[in-house]
């Protein structure tokens, strides 16, 4: 059946049950993507999949059940699921199914171009071809790929919210490989944006030149540098950290700002916004996981921490209202505590070649591998793999690999000297986009030769 | 799931294009995870995920594509989509599907989704409690116990119907120590492809122990001075290594289209001769271990490396059209949503002929890696990395203090040349990998094993 029909029956089943308090999840989503190797179009794909989760509270308790599967028998399972799992929890905090009052700011619904299947596989093999053009020593292999999402999303519960939002953006990348002697050399470039404004040439340039200049690079001598982090990689830095800023990982202490705000984190140079609105980002949302209204703010100002980001149940502990930040990772997963655009302010340091200059001597950081395993938000350590060019007399000078940056990112914070003027957002991540400018942290560990 | 005339009438409208191959996975699997924190259970959570996932090949070219929906009418507007993506003419194949069955290895005694919920709380409570009475200064526990159902149903344009049932358990235990005002972690998570009779294998108190007792080593640890040395890394886990640094460049997907530094060059001493490791997914029960691939192909023991040399690849049918090969039960994917390709199932370096002890003895200055944690490779390039969750110092041939934040980086094709001692401890771990066609189990192993020089990443 539909969702529509499906979300009557749950209704139907779940006032049969009594239940004063329940709510409703759902999402859709489409995907077409292609691929182009080795000249001819390798792979494509298209997908059309949808979930709804179901919660309610129940003698006190928040269960949480979902499925995929929109039948009768469904809609009964996953509402008495629901009543069962609330009676095996035992956590006392307090559970909400949001009756707010509150106004959204209204952004428009998905209003980008939607490729058709043909516009994507010629782009691909256009893209695929010119990465050949424009520098002699790509290898076959380099590829290229295209993609395009569209994500809805309905919340309605029985305080009488019903709210729906949808949004849509393209993805055009390559993956280029250059072989020299007995080294190979890759790199990516993935662009975010309306389908209809990509520039295939210019990406197919940028890629290519940017594994070219990696050619010949090697380890560095182990020592204590000061790192030029790319607004990507800071922007990644960022994205692996976030959790640090969660009031919920704070209040259960996986985060050492528990307590924090209002004190000095981080250097003055550092201004960190949540902006569910920001301009040149895809994602843009009116409500969060529990129906709250999202709006933006300031995380940290000038090195204080203003704030945590919060949800109902973590705002209600600390007294304060939810930051409209009850997200989730997926429809069925239980409300966690997620940013939308989370951005590094640009500051006053300028460009990075003038960044380059001020610093003098440092090491340009442009790849960070393994940030999965080699940081740890909950200590904040980190020791990553990573690549980047040497900047010697306030230039940009050879390439380097093979070596790893290691530090502790609550100190990191406090170790930025300066803050460039470019911040550029990174690709989205599961509905959320971290975002930074070129930002310089003095006095890391490096280890390499 | 689904009948087999209407699985006929999807294929027939998959290859309704001139497609010369189209497949239908049907997925219906049941999850549900306990978690716990801060001495509760905090949320308990069942799920369903349901859907088709339809796949046409022509030649060298793949188009795939999936719906949540298991209607008849979406199931054939799935496949006319993926079809639309072709260009030409039915060829007109008889499709006369048989049903194979491969037969399950995996005996399950205590099926989850038939036990109570409070019992599995209980098992949870009994793990997460060892953890948090091991010391004062373990300030917080989390824990959750897994158990997926995961049904799956393939057919395709040759003929083939056959199914797997994969019931797997495992309970995951993080521990976090403070100190001084720092945070340091430790963790446990053992898996099976098994009912919850795992743990009558495993106590569910050795599992939180073992997570509180890395958390306080951790906490009282120094930070290590970077720089390159021997290192020992010691079993189970521990063959993340092998896993990272060799094993994703063994995949179809990256070997077939010369993204792999391995390409090529089967029958060539790619390791020390030290080095035989093996990719197994029918050992009993194990975390990674498979009755057919997503494919339908019977899984298999592949030796991949015999004393140092190339023997085997991991293929699937699309990566070998291009490589001339038949498909060797490697063919993965998460879900249905997911567009399946050649992956890993329990991949271990096997037991040499070395002395433990002898290995330890052997370095004069150098880590000794007790517990990895994950890691990541570009398969193109071969670099590697990965995390040293428990390291220890090893100064004149004996273990001493414990360190922090040790990363080990490097080269596939180098570190498996420099791998000049394999012990005889062969142990494996659980992991999720992470790849392309989405998360699957896997078991990573080894012996005790010492790699003669490697960058140590520290401050």
């Amino acid at each position: 059946m539909k969702y529509i029909e499906f979300k009557n029956q749950i209704i139907k089943i779940a006032e049969e049950k009594g239940l004063k308090d329940y709510e409703l999840y759902y999402t859709e989503s489409e995907d077409i993507s292609a691929e182009a190797l080795m000249h001819e179009l390798t792979k494509f794909s298209t997908s059309k999949d949808q979930g709804a989760c179901f919660r309610c509270i129940y003698e006190g308790k928040m269960g949480y059940a979902s499925t995929e599967l929109f039948t009768d028998t469904e809609a009964l399972r996953i509402v008495e699921n629901a009543m069962e799992n609330a009676q095996v929890i035992e956590s006392e905090d307090q559970v909400f199914i949001y009756d707010g009052k509150d106004t959204y700011q209204k952004i428009e619904e998905a209003n980008t171009t939607e490729p058709s299947a043909k516009e994507l596989v010629s782009t691909v093999l256009e893209l695929e071809q010119r990465l050949f053009q424009k520098e002699e020593k790509v290898k076959e292999g380099s590829e290229a790929f295209a993609g395009y999402g569209l994500v809805k999303f309905a919340l309605c519960n029985s305080k009488g919210l019903d709210l729906f939002h949808s949004y849509n953006y393209s993805q055009l990348g390559a993956m280029v490989m250059v072989e020299e002697g007995e080294e190979v050399y890759n790199g990516y470039k993935i662009l975010t944006d309306d389908f209809k404004n990509f520039a295939i040439d210019k990406l197919a340039e940028d890629t290519a030149k940017k594994v070219v200049e990696t050619i010949g690079s090697e380890s560095v001598e182990t020592g204590t540098y000061d790192l030029i982090f790319s607004s990507e990689m800071m922007a990644t830095m960022l994205s692996t950290f976030f959790s640090s800023f969660s009031a919920d990982a704070a209040r259960r202490g996986l985060s050492l700002f528990k307590g924090k705000e209002g004190e000095v984190v981080a250097s003055s140079k550092v201004t960190i916004v949540d902006d569910p609105f920001y301009e040149s980002s895809f994602i843009k949302i009116p409500f969060d996981g529990e129906g709250v209204a999202t709006y933006r703010k300031n995380v940290l100002e000038k090195g204080r921490l203003v704030t945590l980001l919060h949800n109902l149940t973590t705002a209600c502990e600390a007294g304060i209202k939810s930051t409209g930040n009850g997200r989730k990772l997926g429809y069925a997963s239980a409300v966690s505590v997620l940013p939308y655009n989370f951005l590094l302010e640009p500051g006053e340091a300028g460009t990075k070649e003038e960044i380059f200059k001020a610093v003098e001597r440092g090491i340009y950081i442009t790849a960070l591998n393994g940030l999965h395993a080699g940081a740890n938000p909950t200590t904040g350590d980190y020791s990553l793999s990573a690549e980047g060019f040497l900047v010697e007399e306030g230039e940009k000078t050879r390439p380097v690999k093979n070596f790893t940056i290691s530090g502790n990112f609550y100190e990191l914070l406090k170790k930025i000297t300066l803050v460039g003027s470019d911040a550029k957002l990174n690709n989205p991540e599961g509905g959320v986009c971290f975002g930074a400018p070129t930002t310089v942290v003095e006095k890391v560990s490096v280890a390499g030769k | 799931m689904i009948s087999t005339v209407i699985l006929k009438e999807v294929l027939h409208k998959a290859l309704s294009t001139g497609a010369d191959f189209a497949e239908v996975f049907v997925e219906n699997t049941k999850e549900n995870v306990i978690n716990m924190i801060d001495s509760k259970i905090q949320s308990v959570n069942d799920r369903v995920i349901s859907g088709v996932g339809i796949r046409i090949f022509k030649g060298t070219r793949c188009v795939s594509g999936s719906t949540s929906s298991m209607e008849r009418e979406d199931l054939l507007a799935c496949a006319a989509k993926v079809a639309g993506a072709m260009e030409g003419l039915p060829e007109g194949k008889e499709i006369v599907l048989r049903e194979r069955i491969f037969g399950d290895i995996h005996p399950i005694i205590l099926v989850p989704s038939t036990v109570d919920k409070g019992y599995k709380a209980e098992l949870l409570k009994r793990g997460y409690f060892a953890a948090k009475d091991y010391h004062k200064d373990i300030v917080q526990v989390s824990a959750n116990l897994l158990d997926v159902d995961h049904n799956i149903l393939i057919a395709n344009s040759e003929g083939l119907l056959t199914s797997d049932r994969q019931i797997r358990t495992r309970m995951t235990i993080n521990a976090i120590a403070a100190k001084n005002g720092e945070n340091q972690t430790g963790s446990c998570s053992p898996g099976r492809r098994m009912g919850l009779e795992l743990f009558d294998e495993i106590d569910p108190r050795d599992i939180g122990e073992e997570a509180a007792r890395q958390a306080i080593t951790m906490i009282n640890a120094g930070y290590i001075k970077g720089g390159k040395m021997p290192v020992a890394i010691e079993n189970g886990f521990g063959g993340v290594i092998f896993h990272e640094a060799c094993g994703h460049s063994l995949e179809a997907s990256a070997v077939a289209i010369g993204q792999s530094q391995f390409a090529g060059k089967l029958g060539q001493q790619i390791a020390s001769t030290k080095v035989t490791a093996i990719d197994d997914g029918t050992i009993p029960n194990a975390w990674g271990s498979i009755n057919v691939d997503d494919e339908g192909n019977p899984s298999q023991r592949k030796v991949l490396i015999e004393n140092g040399i190339l023997k085997e690849y991991m293929i699937d049918n699309f990566n070998g059209r291009r490589m001339g090969k038949n498909g060797n039960g490697s063919c993965r994917r998460q879900s249905y949503q997911y567009a399946p390709t050649s992956r890993m199932t329990n991949t271990f370096i096997d037991n040499g002929t070395d002395n433990n002890e002898e290995i330890i003895k052997s370095i004069e200055y150098g880590l000794y890696a007790k517990k990895m944690g994950g890691g990541s490779v570009n398969p193109a390039t071969g670099s590697f990395n990965f995390v040293v969750t428990e390291g220890y110092i090893v100064r004149n041939g004996e273990i001493k203090e414990a360190v922090r934040g040790a990363s080990l980086i490097g080269k596939g094709s180098d570190i498996l040349m420099d791998i000049d001692m394999v012990g005889q401890n062969l142990e494996r771990g659980q992991g999720m990998c992470g790849s392309s066609s989405g998360s699957i189990p896997t078991d990573v192993g080894q012996p005790l094993l010492r790699v003669s020089s490697i960058t140590v990443g520290g401050r």
